[in-house]
């Protein structure tokens, strides 16, 4: 039971690791990149951040609601969380553009 | 072609075991990636799953479930067995009760074909920006529910005089410390003859993403209140107090000028949709070798019915009247069209504005609100004439 434990926490500390670092390049790098894939990848996918665009004051709010809402955010990164995310994803960005699932061929 | 893999954990015995990675279950890596029943659809997020219907789905009065947009606030449930499936009637009721899926499938059937949208369909058009996904047009489908009437489940409990609000619980599966997506109408349009029960969706079981086995059919109104993976019933004596009511799903009692702050106080439940068209065709961007063009789409009013739907053809100078389609049923959207000639070669704005019973006329601008709730501003598409 044990070793099946350990196995599994393996496995399951390499999909981590993997899905996370699929999905790495739609966040930018920066020293909190990796924190905030940590607190917030842990529920979503990223392209609910990436594909906002938001004031400074936006940010605050969001991360302050998700923070209560159980993200994990060291009080002491905090400022700098919301920093990342307002500089990268700000209110005059241009648009993110979604991905589409690819088309059925149509048959007739 | 492009590759796609799901990241999908097969130990389905593990899962069980760790409910902690749950999280991790659907991860996808690529781009393009295959969803069981859904096909050509706009990714918006895949945890928690919000698909879009590209706009150019909107050409029938049925939206195949197959390009019918999916909002998800949390995740799906990840097991679901309809044997096992119960769904419970509590609160100011004379005698609680619990109900199989066979017992609701041997009750009365009532058919209802509604238009469904998101309210937050159109939030990437408010400016300033307000979080949340940022839908564009698609957050919106018809579809043919049918179930039984939630009246007749109600009667069953027996509602008692003090039952003012409907509460109504589903499955979801809460992250973290999220608030439990629970949300509740008034029992007056709980007992409405055409709220519902859904079991099927044009036709056949409702799938997955769309809240199989049961899920509440609230016609006319937002998204939101049609509770998907239905579990729970309870009628209240007041409005339930909770995330999801409030202060989510809100709307300003006064209109407010974009970027303004709105206190909760000032704001009210978000109900009934509002008036609103889609140009299906041409797209967006279309660059058209022929001067004869077909313009088509759809139009709807929640509550209401569409009076008419006009169309602009030189970026809303002059208008002109389209034709509806002869597919009609209340709650569900008009399919329109409007056969236009373009006078010469060269870029042309089309714009479709709705109107309906009510006098209600969409806005040819925004109207901004903090949540990006129930946008309705005139469709516009550029296109471009070339012979």
């Amino acid at each position: 039971m044990c070793r099946l434990s350990v196995l599994l926490g393996a496995l399951l500390s390499l999909m981590r690791v993997a899905a996370f670092g699929a999905d790495s390049a739609d966040l930018p790098l920066g020293p909190m990149q990796a924190k905030v894939k940590t607190a917030c990848l842990e529920c979503h996918d990223s392209r609910i951040i990436v594909q906002q665009r938001l004031t400074q004051i936006a940010w605050t709010k969001e991360v302050d609601k998700m923070i209560k809402w159980g993200a994990v955010v060291d009080p002491d990164d905090r400022e700098a969380f919301i920093g990342y995310l307002s500089a990268n994803f700000p209110a005059d960005k241009e648009p993110y553009v979604a991905p589409r699932m690819t088309k059925k061929k149509q048959g007739r | 072609m492009i590759s796609r893999r799901e990241f999908v954990l097969g130990a389905s015995a593990a899962i069980g075991v760790v409910g902690a990675v749950r999280p991790l279950l659907g991860w996808v890596t690529d781009e393009s990636v295959a969803i069981p029943g859904k096909d050509g659809m706009i990714v918006r997020s895949f945890r928690f799953l919000d698909l879009e219907m590209p706009v150019e789905y909107a050409n029938s009065f049925l939206t195949p479930v197959e390009h019918f947009f999916v909002r998800n606030h949390m995740h799906e449930p990840s097991t679901l067995d309809a044997g096992e499936w119960r769904l419970n009637i509590s609160g100011e009721v004379e005698k609680p009760l619990t109900l199989t899926l066979a017992e609701l499938t041997e009750m009365e059937q009532r058919s209802v074909t509604n238009t469904l949208e998101c309210a937050g369909n159109g939030r990437a058009f408010a400016i300033p920006h307000v979080p949340g996904v940022q839908w564009e047009k698609g957050a919106v489908g018809t579809a043919r529910f049918s179930g039984p009437r939630l009246r007749d489940v109600l009667e069953r409990a027996g509602v008692r005089s003090t039952g003012k609000h409907v509460m109504l619980r589903g499955l979801d599966e809460v992250p973290g410390k999220v608030p439990a997506f629970i949300r509740s109408i008034p029992i007056e349009k709980a007992t409405d003859g055409d709220t519902l029960v859904a079991l099927h969706m044009n036709g056949a079981a409702l799938t997955r993403h769309h809240g199989f086995p049961a899920r509440a059919l609230v016609p006319g109104w937002i998204g939101a209140a049609s509770c998907k993976w239905l579990t729970e019933i309870k009628v209240l004596d007041k409005e339930f107090e909770g995330n999801f009511m409030n202060p989510g799903y809100r709307m300003p009692n006064q209109p407010v000028k974009p970027g303004d702050a709105v206190k909760v106080e000032d704001t009210h439940p978000a109900t009934a949709l509002n008036v609103k068209s889609l140009i299906a065709t041409p797209s967006g961007g279309a660059s058209l070798k022929s001067r004869a063009v077909d313009i088509r789409g759809v139009a709807w009013a929640g509550e209401a019915n569409i009076e008419k739907v006009d169309v602009s053809t030189d970026s809303g100078a002059t208008w002109q009247q389209a034709q509806l389609g002869k597919d009609r049923s209340h709650y569900a959207w008009r399919l329109w069209s409007y056969s236009w000639k373009a006078p010469k070669p060269g870029d042309y704005t089309i714009v479709s504005r709705a109107t309906d019973t009510q006098g209600r006329v969409q806005p040819d601008s925004v109207q901004w609100n903090p949540s990006g709730y129930l946008i309705n501003v005139t469709d516009r598409v550029k296109i471009r004439v070339q012979a």
